[in-house]
């Protein structure tokens, strides 16, 4: 099942390497994954998309959420759950079109 | 917050640093925070890449020396890095302090990987700072320089990397935060060449801005538990006629040791630990079970299969303990889990009840609430038959046999030291048998490689325990094969003068992965075997400057050896020749249940009581 997380980052040296190095160090397959600006320049936010079973998307995010440079994460649900996404991608970000998110 | 100087601190208001405004290089920040921080000892081996740092060190110890000559932040140098960094972690699980080491960029951080990893692991605080090259040659492949940012990235609570100068006080105050609060962990701080000569200016208080971390922090901390939470729990616990606490190593970690006394005082419930929770309740406590596990006592072991009630204190179901999560504690109708770590709760074995909070506020709120609506669990058949465990299934070796056994050894010093002593292992067998047949009174007694599980821990782990608890008898309990890892720190323990004793259970190889050849691959000691390896320990001892150093292999000295051995008042190294074929029991193989434990030959099993009581049950309740 594919599951979509959303990730508000600080934008800190290694912090991108130290969250896709978290999924590979707990055997989570990133099928996707995106970076972007925000309206906080001090912060970025990460589109994540694995595919598993219910307890490895927990057992992720609640991982995710041990991260010193994470701010927030969240599950999004499906993938195909535009309407989320595309809330989320306002949340995030000022400027970013939805649409390219859901396009990824 | 930061602890003032003493001198300075009254005339200052608490949030201005005497030193607030100074002019300082990095180096000098570097240090002012660790003084700042309350660091009294750093373990570390210096190189081109930290030389700024720890020229400061030495311009900080001779400006404060003390009027008897002792230096304020002394600086201990191992053999090898890895040294330092299981130096600081054994400092650290012994203090409840952060340990600090300080090494060189390129090999001298790749050789603190071991340690911090371990530290990790086993939830342990520590502050590693890592000299690194300067910010323009990064990424250059130049001398010395390794991708530590990267590599501890991977291994450690977190890492920093400070390529802004004017960031570097923030940061390393920033690392002590981290490191020591919510689920302690190390954290390692990169500080490129040019950074430690910066000229800086230094404030006293910033602090980095970690929003998420804190706000995660903050909400964790402040959890409490409300009253419908207690009701539920004693609920659940008035249901129960067969309760059980499985209290791990954050027991100890949240220094939780005396809430769970009271706990378990107030509501007479047996508790069994895991390797790291030894000492969260004295062993010697009528309903304390010692160790359960693989390697865990039978009485324990059993007890687990009985209960009907478990209840997880700061313990996360690791695969030490529950090999089978199916099948552990298989008769448990309800079990509750508490932790700080919100991301143990339910990972491997779903729980009824949960709290994800500070362990000993959630203890004591329990006994409070328990006491205030005169909670007092019937358990005397429970009680009873927890005491028949323990008689029925008492740990035992072989006691006829010529040959000198480890666990008398261990039985041996226990008697002297009356599990008052701190004691630190390497890993294998000779772990297994101190955790079982040492006993520990209080936390912090017990420092061994529990996840992890690193050969070589022992001795540089002592060396920092003794430097955290000057005045307590330290024993390093090792094996051939693991001190061997580290052997190069026999030589620190006599240049600081340090009275550690060392203590060698030589049974010529690898026992633990023999015992494995043994029993999975059909006798083939494939590389274990090191019984033709030619080393004279005690001469090696005696070359590194033990003044008593022997080797012990009369089973009629055993006693009065010891008692000799631990009443040196040096360094003494102690190396007992055991027997070769002695193996740990009981053993849960990996992956079995607790029904299926092999108890060996001196331990009854279930089976075996059984079949001597005949047809008597041993107790009504089964």
């Amino acid at each position: 099942m594919k599951h979509t997380l959303s990730i508000l980052l600080q934008n800190e040296a290694g912090a991108l390497a130290r969250v896709a190095g978290l999924f590979a160090a707990r055997h989570v397959n990133i099928d996707t994954l995106t970076v972007a600006p925000t309206h906080e320049p001090a912060m970025s936010h990460l589109t994540v998309v694995i595919h598993g079973s219910d307890a490895t998307l927990e057992q992720i995010v609640r991982q995710t959420g041990k991260l010193v440079d994470v701010i927030s994460v969240r599950s999004l649900g499906l993938l195909c759950d535009a309407a989320s996404l595309a809330g989320e991608a306002a949340y995030a970000s000022s400027r970013d079109p939805a649409d390219d998110r859901v396009a990824v | 917050m930061t602890a003032m100087p003493q001198t300075a601190a009254a005339t200052h208001a608490p949030d201005c640093h005497p030193l607030a405004g100074r002019a300082m290089s990095g180096a000098d920040v570097v240090v002012q925070v660790l003084v700042d921080e309350g660091v009294d000892v750093l373990f570390g081996y210096s190189g081109g890449a930290i030389l700024p740092v720890y020229d400061a060190v030495f311009r900080y110890n001779a400006r404060h020396r003390g009027a008897d000559g002792r230096e304020p932040m002394p600086l201990v140098v191992p053999a090898n890095e890895q040294g330092a960094g299981f130096m600081a972690s054994g400092y650290a699980r012994a203090s409840g302090k952060v340990g600090v080491a300080i090494v060189t960029s390129g090999p001298g951080a790749t050789n603190t990987v071991t340690p911090v990893r371990d530290a990790m692991a086993d939830s342990v605080p520590l502050v590693v700072i890592c000299g690194q090259v300067p910010t323009s040659a990064l990424g250059s492949d130049a001398f010395q320089e390794a991708p530590v940012s990267n590599i501890m990235g991977a291994c450690a609570k977190h890492v920093f990397l400070v390529t802004e100068a004017e960031q570097l006080e923030a940061t390393l105050r920033t690392a002590f935060e981290i490191a020591r609060s919510g689920r302690p962990g190390p954290v390692v701080v990169d500080i490129p060449k040019n950074v430690q000569n910066a000229e800086l200016r230094f404030d006293g208080t910033s602090r980095l801005p970690i929003p998420g971390y804190r706000a995660r922090l903050r909400a964790v901390e402040n959890a409490r538990l409300g009253d419908d939470d207690c009701a539920s729990f004693f609920a659940a616990l008035a249901q129960a006629e067969r309760p059980l606490i499985y209290a791990g190593g954050g027991v100890i970690a949240a220094g939780a040791a005396p809430a769970l006394a009271a706990f378990v005082d107030a509501f007479g419930l047996p508790v069994t630990t895991t390797l790291m929770g030894l000492g969260g309740i004295d062993t010697t406590h009528p309903l304390a079970l010692h160790m359960l596990g693989m390697h865990g006592t039978a009485y324990a072991n059993y007890a687990v299969e009985d209960c009907d009630c478990l209840i997880a204190l700061g313990a996360r179901f690791d695969d030490r303990v529950a090999g089978a999560p199916g099948k552990f504690a298989p008769r448990a109708r309800f079990i509750a889990q508490i932790d700080i770590d919100p991301a143990e709760i339910g990972k491997v074995k779903r729980v009824d009840w949960q709290h994800v909070g500070p362990l000993a506020a959630a203890l004591e709120r329990l006994t409070r609430y328990g006491r205030a609506h005169g909670i007092r669990p019937m358990l005397q058949d429970w009680h009873a038959h927890v005491a028949q465990l323990k008689r029925d299934h008492a740990m035992n070796h072989d006691r006829a046999s010529p040959l000198i056994q480890p666990q008398a050894v261990i039985e041996a010093i226990n008697r002297v030291t009356q599990g008052r002593a701190i004691v630190s292992t390497g890993v294998g067998q000779h772990q297994m048998w101190a955790a079982q047949y040492f006993d520990f009174r209080a936390p912090r007694q017990w420092l061994t490689s529990g996840s992890m599980g690193t050969m070589g821990f022992g001795l540089p782990a002592a060396i920092g325990a003794q430097f955290a608890r000057p005045d307590a008898l330290v024993i390093d309990i090792d094996g051939d094969g693991s001190i061997r890892m580290n052997l190069g720190e026999m030589e620190t323990v006599t240049t600081y003068g340090l009275p550690l004793k060392v203590v060698l259970l030589n049974n010529g190889g690898d026992g633990m992965v023999r015992q494995w050849q043994k029993l999975y691959f059909g006798q083939r000691f494939s590389a274990s075997d090191k019984s033709l390896r030619r080393k004279d320990f005690i001469k090696a001892a005696e070359a590194d400057g033990f003044a008593w150093a022997r080797r012990l292999d009369d089973k009629a000295a055993l006693e009065s050896t010891i008692a000799e051995f631990l009443a040196f008042e040096g360094p003494a190294f102690l190396e007992v020749v055991i027997d070769p074929e002695a193996g740990v029991y009981p053993m849960v193989g990996p992956g079995a249940s607790y029904a299926q434990m092999v108890t060996g030959d001196f331990i009854a099993s279930r089976a075996a009581v059984a079949k001597a009581t005949e047809a008597a049950p041993v107790d009504s309740m089964f």
